[in-house]
């Protein structure tokens, strides 16, 4: 769904036949191709799925990992294409043991299934950051197993891969059948993904299975990636395609049901290559996205009703929630006060550029986090997809101001209510469906709206970027240098912060929250879950979509770069890094994301391993963020200084 | 006392092959507290699931007060006054005490998201009311000191104590309760006593499903027998102690407890 399309082109490419049927037929095995791949990734994630009820997003990365494992194992050391293929895949299984054992199921008895989601996006961010560390950002392509010529087949060429990758799924698809229908191990696997409870009892050991699961998945994404890779072009962050085309082939196909994903994925692989051929690559990303609409709304369950249904009520019982913090009301007012006046006072002080600059971004992002603390900390609703909202706020903003003329407050106000309305489509498709389907859908409508932004090269300026984008201005007041913008900054999180304060410490606030953790209890008391849950896509839709007007306006320069996916998944680590649903924390983690790598200018290359990883330990280890830690140790000490006097 | 707060009729409904409610009718008179008893499985939860339409019902029909509550939402339902607890404490975690209690006024606020953002006074002061109202119900229960505790840190029985204030913090015309009394030592369960005859007082009209006999027997003007989904006896207290049947059931009763 953008640059980096996995398996895109080459069906295109082989095209050499002038017959209209040929060439149909040509594009339909390109697209089955395309899809065994998606069918493959599919598969791991209903593995993973059924055994835990967990979507695991890293899934898509480890068909990176697997891809560039073999490339290094062939091209590094030597070793012979079957070979490095086995390594590869092998060396994939292991990195899914580890992580497995040291992150996954340790958290899986303890955190709730949105705090699941948000780990397994920390384990996509630090697969890719590791993969940038190691590989670098270029792109690789695999040497094809069996030469580059390609197979005439009743008149038809196929790449001599094409096969190789169709035996492949079909391998994986029966082994996986076998394994589970037919051995002691397929039985074990069942009993605990059909019920948990009852499997302990039997002296079932829950965690090693789910291990195993896992691992066996991570296994079968390294495969699908090495498979594919000599037909299609393979880099650090391509795995989020596979996870977003391969969770698209799962929602198609219904999620947990083997058969779903296969039918999924061969399904999507075939309306894309036909919606590229015929069309546009920019029209099949759109038909994707838009597939995925309606597959939620008309069949939620997808077409193969997804093997069983879990009860949502059975693991949520001992998961530990973030600690409660509350500022006690005078020591809060004056902590604002002094947070106020230094925050005033700083530009005084602060007399070096870069980290003026810094602080500018800072804030910027700190108003789209204020957004995604009321969605995903008071609302409990996880949104993969913030950076398309702030792309459609930066670029609405930016050619209206600079192409038509507009004043910038229009075009932010435009943006604004273009952003709105996308997030009151996705959530008319997702709200009345509990589970993650709203992280699923704004993440591939993220990277629908990236794809835009690059291919509409007319409008946007393409890769390349916008530029000659004007200062913002409310009337004759120009806000044209960083110093301008951050007393700017300063005043517009004042406001913001006391709107959200107020709507969050009374009934709205409470409503939300009751949505978030008991959605059945929360009808029960008259609350209109879906009405909440719009409510606070739209705010934070609005505040995401208003930063990246303020973003594109401090640059005088827009590019899909800095409004792109990789934006989203950062901006949920300063979330929960900084603490959900505390409004104040989110400043904490945006701050350190930002100043960090400005300040620590090596720490470049590790930052998205680092913003993995720290997104992780976070959730695991620091469920109230560092505004939780900070006040819990405010209120310790308080209470001890409270004794000795 | 002659008014009908509810009205069940031929309610039914089966779960794959199970029956777990079937042809049950009785009626809530209003101002009464009614017990609903019956051993384990009886189908008293699935009865108030489908009375809320958390389920819907194979056949039968539910009035309240008079209007029919077929196909509206669980939301709606409570919005008319009907307000329910769930069997196993269904409190809000990651929320304290006092802010789930209030969670329950939720249909009592006039103020929308807009108001309440804006800080206007009228939205500020309605939160004043409804936190006074809380806290008094706190008290109430013997909750006011735990007021900004984790309510997911509470004591099974102070949980299910606060979902009962959370309820009546709807101000309900009916308030159904599952089971309150499970969970709760004597000294709750003396107070949970109280807090229902102070609601009954208030106006209030009660349904409860209960194993506490003794309490059963000391609030309840009207008792209903279901045994395997089907209504077995329904009277006063008194008719039911002395009921054949009800002994028998009441036999299976004390089984499951122990
Ligand atoms: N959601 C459900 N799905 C399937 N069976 C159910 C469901 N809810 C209740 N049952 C069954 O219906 C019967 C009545 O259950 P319930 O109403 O909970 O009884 P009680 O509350 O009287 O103990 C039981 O056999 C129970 O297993
Ligand atoms: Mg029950």
């Amino acid at each position: 769904m953008g640059r980096h399309e996995p398996a895109d082109g080459h069906s295109a490419g082989e095209i050499a036949s002038g017959q209209q049927v040929d060439q149909a037929l040509q594009i339909v095995i390109g697209g089955l191709l395309q899809g065994s791949v998606f069918a493959v990734v599919a598969l791991g994630f209903s593995l993973v799925y059924r055994v835990t009820g967990t979507i695991n997003l890293a899934q898509g990365a480890f068909c990176i990992l697997g891809a560039l494992l073999t490339y290094t194992l062939e091209d590094g050391f030597g070793w012979p294409v079957a070979l490095a293929a086995v390594g590869g895949g092998a060396l994939t299984g292991v990195a899914g043991l580890v992580i497995g054992a040291t992150v996954f199921v340790p958290a899986l008895s303890q955190l709730p299934v949105s705090s699941m989601l948000i780990m397994t996006t920390g384990l996509l961010t630090l697969v890719e950051g590791l993969v940038l560390v190691i590989w670098g950002s270029q792109p690789y392509a695999l040497a094809a197993f069996s030469g580059e010529a390609p197979i005439e087949l009743f008149g038809l060429r196929v790449t001599s891969q094409g096969f190789w990758i169709a035996g492949m799924a079909a391998t994986v698809f029966t082994s996986l059948w076998y394994l589970l229908m037919r051995t002691g191990a397929g039985k074990v696997l069942r009993a605990c993904a059909e019920n948990p409870l009852a499997a302990r009892l039997m002296g079932i050991s829950v965690p090693r299975v789910t291990l195993a699961s896992f691992a066996l998945a991570a296994f079968i994404g390294g495969l699908g990636g090495i498979f594919v890779g000599p037909i299609t072009s393979l880099q650090f962050d391509t795995g989020r395609f596979f996870t977003i085309f391969g969770f698209i082939a799962v929602a198609i196909g219904g999620l947990g049901s083997f058969v779903g994903a296969v039918v999924g994925g061969l399904l999507l692989g075939v309306v894309l290559q036909l919606a590229a051929g015929y069309v546009s690559s920019l029209f099949a990303n759109s038909l994707a996205f838009g597939l995925l609409l309606v597959v939620l709304l008309w069949r939620p369950n997808g077409l193969f009703a997804g093997g069983l249904a879990r009860r949502s009520d059975v693991r949520e019982e001992q998961r530990i929630y973030p600690p409660i913090v509350r500022l006690e009301g005078r020591r809060a007012a004056v902590l604002a006060a002094v947070a106020l006046l230094g925050a005033l006072l700083l530009p005084e002080l602060v007399s070096s550029e870069s980290v003026m600059s810094s602080l500018v971004i800072t804030f910027i992002l700190y108003v789209a986090l204020l957004g995604l603390d009321v969605l995903m900390g008071y609302a409990g609703q996880v949104s993969l997809g913030q950076a398309g909202f702030m792309a459609i706020g930066g670029y609405a903003a930016a050619i209206l101001a600079t192409n038509y003329g507009w004043s910038p407050l229009a075009g932010t106000g435009v943006g604004m209510l273009l952003s709105v309305a996308c997030a009151a489509v996705l959530s008319f498709f997702t709200m009345g469906l509990r589970g993650n389907y709203l992280a699923l859908a704004t993440l591939a409508f993220g990277l629908l709206v990236d794809s835009f932004a690059v291919g509409l090269t007319e409008t946007t300026g393409g890769p390349s970027g916008l530029v000659g984008i004007p200062a913002f201005a409310l009337g004759p007041l120009v806000f044209d240098s960083t110093v301008k913008m951050y007393y700017l900054l300063v005043a517009l999180i004042v406001v913001l912060l006391l709107l959200l304060l107020g709507g969050m410490r009374s009934g709205f606030g409470r409503a939300l929250q009751a949505v978030r953790t008991d959605q059945t209890a929360a009808s029960a008391l008259g609350i209109n879950v879906a009405r909440y849950k719009l409510i606070a896509l739209c705010i934070s839709a609005a505040l995401a979509s208003l930063a990246g007007s303020l973003y594109a306006f401090y640059f005088h320069f827009l590019s899909p770069e800095m409004v792109g996916t990789p934006r989203s998944l950062e901006l949920i680590a300063m979330l929960v890094m900084g603490g959900e649903g505390t409004l104040i924390g989110p400043l904490a983690g945006a701050a350190l994301l930002t100043l960090l790598p400005t300040v620590i200018q090596p720490l470049a290359t590790y930052k998205t391993f680092a913003t993995g990883a720290l997104l992780v330990l976070a959730v695991r280890y620091l469920p109230g963020g560092i505004y939780g830690a900070t006040v819990q140790r405010l209120r310790h000490w308080a209470a001890a200084r409270g004794k000795t006097s | 006392m002659s008014a009908t707060a509810l009205e069940v009729v031929g309610l039914s409904k089966t779960f794959g092959g199970l029956r777990a409610v079937d042809g049950v009718s009785f009626a809530v008179p209003h101002g009464s507290l009614t017990a609903l008893i019956g051993p384990n499985g009886a189908g008293k939860t699935t009865l108030f699931n489908l009375i809320t339409n958390f389920f819907r019902p194979d056949a039968g029909e539910v009035h309240f007060y008079g209007s029919s509550l077929a196909r509206l939402t669980p939301g709606r339902i409570a919005a008319l006054g009907l307000v329910r607890t769930f069997q196993s404490a269904r409190i809000f975690p990651g929320m304290t005490t006092l802010e789930n209690a209030l969670v329950g006024a939720h249909l009592q606020l006039r103020a929308g998201p807009l108001q309440q953002m804006s800080w206007l006074p009228a939205a500020r002061r309605e939160e004043r009311t409804l936190l006074a109202r809380a806290e008094a119900l706190l008290e109430l229960v013997g909750l006011a000191r735990a007021r900004d505790v984790a309510a997911s840190e509470l004591p099974m029985g102070a949980q299910k104590l606060l979902e009962v204030v959370r309820a009546l913090m709807a101000r309900p015309r009916l308030l159904l309760l599952d089971e309150p009394a499970a969970g709760l030592n004597d000294s709750e369960t003396a107070e949970l006593a109280a807090l229902l005859r102070a609601v009954r007082a208030n106006g209030i009209t009660v349904a409860l499903v209960e194993h506490n006999m003794s309490l059963v027997m000391g609030v309840a003007d009207q008792v209903v027998v279901l045994d395997a989904g089907k209504l077995l006896a329904s009277g006063t207290p008194a008719q039911m102690q002395a009921d054949a049947r009800v002994i028998e059931a009441y036999i299976g009763i004390d089984e499951a407890a122990n």
